[in-house]
């Protein structure tokens, strides 16, 4: 009856106040982002500089075959221009390296090649066929982009070695060597070797669905985080939490119906953004609960923060760092192969990773559970805590 | 009703106590003055009696309720007026009373009679956001009364009120006083105490100094003053003030009144707040 006398008065409260519209606001202008400027299938923008050591009529054969099969479409041609420029390039397998430099500044015309996405017909890469390594080099070192230099062997197979700028991941280098540049066999002993679990579906979400688990990590339950220290201060300043302490309310009777409120608006703001953008797609028996349950872990944090400081403005410092600590499983999330250990220890990265699952409708249901159920339980863990301090510090 | 036994609060772990040793006694039905200027340990008081800060150190019993274990309930029998008009500006004045009421495992009053009790019919809709501060304060102190309190705590009640506001104020808590309800009034306004309580306690740095009653503390204290104005032979007016307990000073009134024009007269009793500052050595403000 308190409870839901409470909750009524928050949600009274939050339809007559800012930062309810602030979030619904919020998930109208993601959404709208998402229908209109993102495009399902973007055409890819990446950049391959390619050389074939071989002559022109082998390098015709291995083209011809690779349009025949549409892996290939030709493109126009190109002119690409070369600043001087001194670096120097290592070679790995060999543990040597050899210094470049070049004075003075060229222009090429080159071939283009363009690698198509089967499924949907869109590009997913330029390649620009060059007639010599060092253009190769040096336009792989102007523009940060791959280099390939490929040479057909004596036994007929294609060998290739590949220009990384330095800072890609030993998952990308292994990924290339894999794919190319590593003998078939082995590449198969090791596969044979491997024990793998699947733990989401292979369907892929397609560019615009994949920012909706992102959109509902962030805009949802981390926003949640952010309001309910918001809602607290707002009672804070205007006294009201010490007329209800000298009723028989209890604080967790009105920490939960802070938190009943929130749950509350990320429900809506979610459904703006999550039912528009996926339709029928997502598991929505799975979603739903899994919303509710981090909405529920971060908003106890939220208060248990709260809980430690007087004002908005005291507890800016600490609500920014949470918040920006929070954001980063968003990198591993984006760039698949930035994925380091310690990131998987942010609460974030779980709740993303299920939302994705999620998203596609065919997820490890186990794994989901448990996710959820250790937000539940860490989240009424959080509050238990958050209510232990606010007894000594809510009405001071 | 409330029973105080050696109370001391501190805010800090340097040692400086907010309130230190103090002890009081409330009856059933009295209304109970604790009178001191800012700082001197009122709120403090009242913030562990209504249970607002944790019992440090000291017995307290409140409306039956022994203070070092937390009962919830005893708010059931308690109402507390602040003095900060604490209402939800985004509800309006009858949607604060109605969700405070909710909160009560206890008969509640009809909202509307509060509202009208202090003067707030016919703005039951709007939202207390929309309110003046006199306003406000009303709304907070009906709200102290929804459940029928038998010890109602009232912190500055007309503090910031307009004089005809806080006559609206005082006549109310003067009708719960005659129901028997027990008042706990925590103010620096002498007149109001004076007015409105049967026993007064001043409280300075955090310590009681005295306890009694205003007539008690007139008469003990009072000086028995008589300020006479009266017409000279020349026209011009004179002021004379006499001891009434002064032999000669009774003659030489009796002398004014018989042989002179009388401007004007009055009995000069000290007031509760001369009779602090007598006792204290301190001022109000």
């Amino acid at each position: 009856m308190k409870l839901a006398s409470a909750y009524r008065k928050e949600m009274t409260i939050a339809f007559r106040g800012f930062y309810f519209y602030v979030e619904i606001v919020i998930a109208l202008i993601l959404l709208a982002v998402l229908l209109l400027a993102v495009d399902e299938y973007p055409e890819g923008r990446e950049k391959e500089y390619a050389f074939y050591d071989a002559s022109p009529a082998v390098v015709d054969a291995v083209f011809a075959e690779l349009i025949e099969e549409g892996t290939l479409v030709p493109g126009e041609p190109e002119e690409l221009t070369m600043k001087p420029a001194s670096f120097e390039v290592a070679d790995e397998a060999a543990g040597t390296s050899a210094r470049y430099s070049f004075d003075e500044p060229r222009a090429v015309s080159a071939r283009t090649m363009l690698e198509m996405d089967r499924s949907t017909g869109r590009k997913k890469k330029t390649i620009y066929l060059l007639d010599s390594e060092d253009d190769l080099l040096r336009l792989s070192f102007s523009s940060g982009d791959v280099g390939a230099v490929i040479r057909p062997g004596d036994d007929g197979r294609l060998y290739y070695r590949y220009i990384l700028q330095g800072y890609e991941t030993e998952r990308v280098s292994n990924l290339l060597y894999a794919l190319h540049a590593g003998s078939l066999d082995e590449l198969g002993d090791a596969m044979d070797r491997q024990a793998v679990r699947s733990l989401g579906p292979v369907d892929r979400l397609d560019a615009r669905e994949s920012a909706v688990p992102l959109f509902v990590t962030f805009a949802g339950s981390l926003m949640g985080f952010f309001i309910v220290m918001a809602y607290l201060y707002l009672d804070k300043n205007e006294g009201a939490i010490k007329a209800i302490a000298v009723t028989p309310a209890t604080v967790r009777t009105y920490l939960l119906s802070k938190t009943l409120v929130i749950m509350s608006t990320v429900l809506a703001s979610s459904s703006v953004i999550v039912i528009p953008v996926m339709g029928a797609k997502p598991d929505y028996l799975l979603f739903y609960p899994f919303l509710l349950a981090t909405t529920f872990a971060f908003a106890a944090l939220g208060l248990f923060v709260a809980s430690f400081f007087d004002s908005m403005d005291d507890a800016f410092g600490a609500l920014y760092a949470i918040m920006i600590a929070f954001m980063l499983p968003a990198f591993s999330y984006l760039i698949g192969s930035f994925d380091p250990v310690w990131l998987r220890f942010f609460p974030t990265y779980p709740v993303l990773q299920v939302f994705k699952a999620v998203m596609l409708g065919k997820t490890d249901v186990p794994y989901a559970l448990a996710v959820l159920a250790a937000f539940l339980v860490g989240g009424a863990a959080i509050l238990l805590a958050a209510e232990a301090r606010f007894k000594k510090t809510l009405t001071v | 009703m409330v029973s105080v036994r050696n109370l001391s609060h501190s805010y800090g772990n340097d040692g400086r106590l907010a309130v230190d040793d103090v002890s009081f006694d409330i009856g059933k039905g009295e209304t109970f003055g604790f009178l001191g200027p800012s700082g001197a340990g009122k709120s403090t008081t009242q913030g562990v009696l209504t249970g607002l800060l944790r019992l440090q150190k000291g017995e307290v019993t409140v409306a039956g309720y022994d203070l070092r274990t937390v009962r919830k309930e005893r708010f059931n029998k308690i109402g507390v007026s602040f003095e900060q008009a604490n209402v939800y500006s985004k509800l309006t004045a009858l949607e604060n009373l109605r969700f405070y009421a909710d909160l009560f495992d206890a008969p509640t009053r009809d909202p509307h009679e509060l509202l009208e009790l202090v003067g707030l019919a016919g703005r039951e809709n709007d939202r207390a956001g929309s309110f003046s501060k006199g306003m406000k304060h009303r709304l907070a102190f009906a709200r102290s009364m929804l459940n029928y309190p038998e010890l109602w705590f009232l912190d500055e009640p007309t503090t910031g009120l307009d004089p005809a506001i806080a006559a609206v104020i005082k006549g109310v808590i003067k009708a719960e006083q005659a129901k028997g309800t027990t008042t706990f009034l925590t103010t620096h306004n002498m007149y109001i105490a004076d007015e409105l309580c049967d026993r007064v306690a001043f409280i300075v740095d955090g310590s009681i100094k005295l306890v009694d009653t205003p007539r008690n503390l007139k008469q003990r204290y009072g000086k028995k003053l008589v300020e006479v104005e009266y017409l000279r032979d020349d026209g011009s007016i004179a002021k004379e003030t006499l001891r009434t307990v002064d032999e000669g000073d009774r003659e030489r009134l009796a002398g004014i009144v018989r042989s002179r024009d009388i401007v004007t007269m009055h009995s000069k009793e000290a007031t509760l707040e001369e009779i602090f500052i007598q006792i204290t050595g301190r001022g109000l403000d």
